[in-house]
């Protein structure tokens, strides 16, 4: 019980004075007026006169009235909150007691808040920095990605060509800056340190200005920086200042030689900006530092290689039509000038898109993240009707004293708070071991999803975080305490003081049938995490079933970038690869070593158009598009892409033989269908250019990764076709790390400086392709086997309950001679029952569910049959377990003692 | 009607009040009464600033009210002194005759 107390006098006045404060008021100076009058009128006054007197002897009245109410009023208000504040005080006191008291009910209820609590927390923790915290640009909100798109169905974006730069520069109107954005991979000398590759990206001078990007220390471009007269600089990150530098200011001027050439730092950024912050199309990797340049040289270049990304403001209160519809007239101005390319039966699809850049990096995780938070969200919902179940049959056992309170009066609205209170400190306890799981959680989500989330190593317990946990518990108190509450306050006075209710047979009880409801709901909602988890577990090993057209096993993969000045002719460069791979073939434990780039599956990638010859290429004609890459001869062999006809490069590809190209059976099958492809001839430079002839046939490779088949694929050799970066492949005889030695000894030979970048074995490739489904599928497989957990755990409680509740009416039929398997069934019926219920409700839920996250599915439907029925199978069983126990327990009541109780 | 007044100090209706009531519980109409009767009418309270003045110290603790009956059966507030409001008393009274002595030596010099 609760004691009152309330000091004396303000109880009192409670108690005395029922009435209003403005008719207390109004009494108390009426009588003041009244008390004068007669004394004038025992003066010997008439009684006008002493009324007139007595009034004017007083003064204003009605200021006075108006007084005295504010006072009133603001005491009123004072007590109220006093009363409140204290009856907190008491009521938290009063549960700490309680909760002390009852250990095991604390123990399970504060767990089961803090796992779920925690869980949610930890989930937000990601979705604040992932998706809530804004970019760090100013400018965000305006700028966009734009894109060549060639299909209107599918998100196909490709990169652009520099001349497409230059037009959209001139002729974008809703747009008040355009940049372009190309990568380089380049190695990081001279400047005291170990050989480094760093991702530097190279930007039009007003790229930072365009985003809205301000430096930490030093300046950004502008000037002539990029041009090609003016003094070579870069901007560093803060990654790589703090990395190389030591985060010294004075490196602001220092030189360091980059990729052969010196450069000056003029700048700093500040360390959230990276851009690209998350993968950007072909930008996959965070920026190093950033080189300005001009793009002049490559003005010229042709209109099929599309190799910058391009970004572009949008002028002030742009509208989004507006802008679209900028692109379409730059897009019609294309079609116009250059027919053959924009306006032929193959680009009839083509577009230009600017995607906002927000959407551009974030796109693709929101939902996957948005899917997972829904899930954790059911796992709290679970969780809370586990413990308000708890709090229910808690509350039973309580009765007698929330009766007796009644009975002396304590309000319905008072005691309902007071259980409330019970709750809520119960949350708020659970929430805060919840915060402690969610930290240690965070840090495994950060592993999970290391690679594949943009921002995720940003996430951390700031006060957002806090705030959202803080919140999470007193509406989890409040959700878990509340149904409870209203339910033992109105049985209260009924059933409590009368002991207890024989319950009637087979019929439930209004306690029960509310308990029963809660299992329903819990099992519906068990049914959509487990569905959900079901079908992403089935995307991810439909995924890992494709057959990617290559293998990685024993396959260890780096990447190398070898330019000025040390390399400064192409014989100097072919010669270092040929003498690498030459050396690697008589490595003790190499099979085949080759060298290739773009890899597949490596997030790099390289497209372009081409020309038949033989097919038409007139205005109106199809420009075919294809995946590009060079190779070093055994490459194919090496990643046992199989040769279907004709030969792999050799050394007879030299730079002055007849330029040479394989193609893969899908560019193969759309341009010669039936016929030989051996010495037919394309290429990628226009009509007008060198043939390139056929020389081999190979497998069509998934590149991107297992999600998409790709384009038809083209392999051009090394030799004809030099350039600085290339990834080294080599199969092993035994295990891919085994060579990781030997090769770096043999790169070390013949190069000490050379940095060796991305060592990893394939396999590592191709499962990172597959990361971010894993990451979905794990985190969606824990939620799951906890939802069942604890959905168990309701449904074996509440029914325990029941019947612990029902000992009675079962003793007296065991008595009456009731057969033990008829009472065993009737429990379990209704174990039964309740769980069908909540599967049918679950399955509705559930194709509404799988419905908004099929585009996240892969190698199976949103309505997946054997997925829907072996999960509601499951679920029965599990529940059929979970009843079992309490039933059999049921034919094993004593029917003496349950009689005698 | 007296004509010889002096005006009240600023914050010693609290105090007289306070006194009043140390006898013993009033209603207001009373308070106002013993005050004029006890300083032979020296002292005259501005008979509308009283009940502010009581709101204002019931909203402090210092005083309490109920309900009662006037000497004529109506029904009127009887106010009281709360156990804080004595300790106040003795407070205010330790204050005054502070302050009334200073002001004394300085006014009884010649």
């Amino acid at each position: 019980m609760i004691p009152d107390r309330l000091p004396l006098h303000r109880r009192l006045r409670r108690a005395f004075f029922p009435v209003s404060p403005e008719r207390e008021i109004a009494d108390e100076l009426r009588a003041h007026i009244e008390l004068q009058t007669r004394r004038y009128v025992a003066e010997g006054m008439s009684e006008t006169e002493a009324r007139a007197a007595a009034r004017e002897r007083f003064g204003d009245i009605e200021r006075v009235r108006a007084e005295c109410k504010d006072i009133r009023d603001d005491m009123e208000t004072k007590m109220e909150r006093a009363e409140l504040r204290q009856e907190l005080r008491l009521d938290v006191a009063f549960t700490l007691r309680t909760l002390r008291r009852s250990p095991l009910f604390t123990t399970v209820a504060v767990a089961t808040i803090a796992l779920a609590v925690g869980a949610n927390t930890a989930i937000f923790s990601v979705v604040n920095a992932v998706l809530l915290r804004s970019l760090p640009y100013r400018h965000a909100d305006r700028v966009e990605m734009i894109w060549n798109n060639y299909s209107r169905t599918t998100a196909a974006h490709t990169a652009i060509a520099i001349p497409e730069y230059f037009d959209l520069k001139s002729q974008l109107r809703a747009h008040d800056m355009v940049a372009a954005i190309r990568t380089q991979p380049s190695a990081l000398v001279g400047d005291g340190g170990e050989p480094e590759r760093v991702n530097a990206i190279v930007v039009s001078p007003n790229f930072f200005e365009l985003l809205g990007a301000s430096p930490a220390i030093g300046r950004t471009f502008g000037g002539d920086d990029g041009a090609p007269s003016a003094t070579r600089v870069i901007v560093l990150s803060h990654a790589l200042w703090m990395r190389r530098f030591g985060g010294d200011p004075a490196v602001i001027g220092k030189t360091v030689n980059l990729a052969g050439l010196v450069r000056t730092v003029v700048g700093v950024m500040p360390p959230d900006v990276r851009f690209p912050d998350a993968p950007l199309g072909f930008l996959r990797e965070r920026a190093d530092l950033w080189i300005p340049t001009t793009f002049e040289n490559l003005r010229a270049d042709a209109r099929g290689n599309q190799i910058a990304a391009v970004v572009a403001r949008r002028s002030p209160n742009v509208s989004d039509a507006r802008a679209k519809a900028d692109l379409d007239a730059v897009a019609a101005q294309w079609r116009v000038d250059y027919p053959r390319r924009y306006a032929s039966e193959n680009a009839k699809e083509w577009s230009l898109v600017g995607v906002p850049v927000r959407d551009e990096m974030l796109g693709a995780v929101r939902r996957s993240i948005v899917v997972i938070a829904v899930a954790v969200g059911f796992v709290l919902l679970i969780a809370c009707v586990n413990v308000a179940n708890l709090m229910l049959a808690r509350g039973a056992t309580r009765q007698k004293e929330l009766a007796i309170r009644l009975a002396l009066g304590a309000g319905r609205a008072r005691l309902i708070r007071q259980l409330v209170t019970e709750s809520v400190v119960l949350a708020l306890v659970g929430g805060v071991i919840g915060l402690l799981l969610a930290w240690l959680g965070v840090r495994v989500l950060v592993q999970l999803g290391a690679n594949e989330l943009p921002r995720i190593a940003d996430t951390s317990i700031d006060a957002t975080v806090l705030l959202f946990s803080l919140t999470l518990s007193i509406v989890t108190g409040i959700l878990v305490g509340i149904v409870p509450a209203l339910q033992q306050s109105s049985d209260g006075t009924r059933e409590g003081l009368n002991i207890r209710a024989v319950g009637t047979a087979g019929r439930a009880r209004g306690g029960d049938r509310l308990r029963l409801a809660l299992v329903a709901a819990q099992v519906a909602m068990a049914l959509v995490v487990l569905v959900g988890a079901g079908l992403l577990g089935r995307t991810f090993l439909a995924l890992e079933r494709v057959r990617p057209g290559f293998s990685a096993h024993n396959v260890l993969s780096m990447q190398l970038t070898v330019g000025r000045p040390k390399y400064d002719s192409t014989y100097k460069l072919v010669n270092f690869y040929q003498q690498l791979i030459a050396k690697g073939r008589t490595l003790p434990g190499v099979a085949q070593v080759s060298a290739g780039y773009p890899l597949p599956m490596s997030g790099d990638g390289w497209s372009g158009s081409y020309v038949v010859n033989g097919e038409p290429s007139g205005p109106n004609d199809p420009v075919p598009h294809a995946e590009y890459a060079v190779t070093l001869p055994g490459f194919f062999q090496t990643l046992r892409i199989p040769l279907l006809s004709g030969r792999d490069f050799d050394a007879t590809d030299t730079r002055d033989a007849p330029l040479a190209v394989i193609v893969d059976e899908l560019l193969a099958k759309q341009h010669w269908p039936g016929q030989n492809p051996i010495g037919k001839e394309l290429n990628g430079d226009g009509p007008g250019a060198p043939w390139w002839r056929v020389v081999g046939v190979v497998g069509h490779v998934y590149r991107a990764g297992p999600q998409s088949e790709g384009e038809p694929q083209l392999y051009l050799p090394y030799t004809q076709n030099i350039q600085t970066t290339l990834s080294i492949v080599a199969r092993g005889k035994g295990s891919a790390t085994a060579l990781v030695q030997p090769l770096r000894t043999a790169i070390r030979s013949l190069d000490p400086d050379l940095p060796i970048a991305r060592l990893r074995p394939m396999s590592d490739l191709v499962s990172g392709a597959m990361a971010r489904q894993r990451f979905n599928a794990t985190l969606l497989g824990i939620f799951a086997v906890t939802s069942l957990l604890l959905a168990s755990v309701g449904l074996y409680g509440v029914m325990a309950y029941v019947v612990s509740q029902r000992t009675r009416e079962i003793g007296i039929r065991m008595a009456l001679g009731g057969q033990p398997s008829a009472i065993r069934w009737g429990v379990l019926r209704q174990g039964i029952v309740v769980s069908v219920a909540g599967l049918a409700i679950g399955m509705l839920l559930s194709l509404a569910a799988a419905k908004a996250i099929s585009g996240l599915l892969f190698g199976v439907k949103a309505v997946d049959l054997p997925t829907y029925l072996g999960i509601g199978a499951l679920l029965l069983v599990v529940a059929l377990l979970a009843s079992y126990g309490p039933a059999r327990r049921a034919t094993r009541v004593d029917p003496l003692l349950a009689l005698r109780d | 009607m007296p004509t010889q007044r002096s005006p009240l100090l600023q914050g010693t209706l609290d105090l007289l009040v306070l006194k009043t009531l140390a006898r013993g519980p009033r209603h207001g109409y009373a308070i106002a009464r013993w005050i004029e009767e006890a300083t032979d009418d020296a002292l005259r309270i501005e008979e509308g600033s009283l009940y502010p003045a009581l709101y204002r110290m019931e909203r402090r603790g210092w005083i309490a009210a109920a309900w009662g009956k006037s000497e004529i059966g109506q029904r009127i507030k009887i106010y009281s002194l709360t156990p804080q409001g004595r300790a106040q008393l003795r407070a205010e009274s330790a204050q005054w005759s502070h302050f009334t002595t200073a002001v004394a030596k300085i006014v009884g010099q010649p």
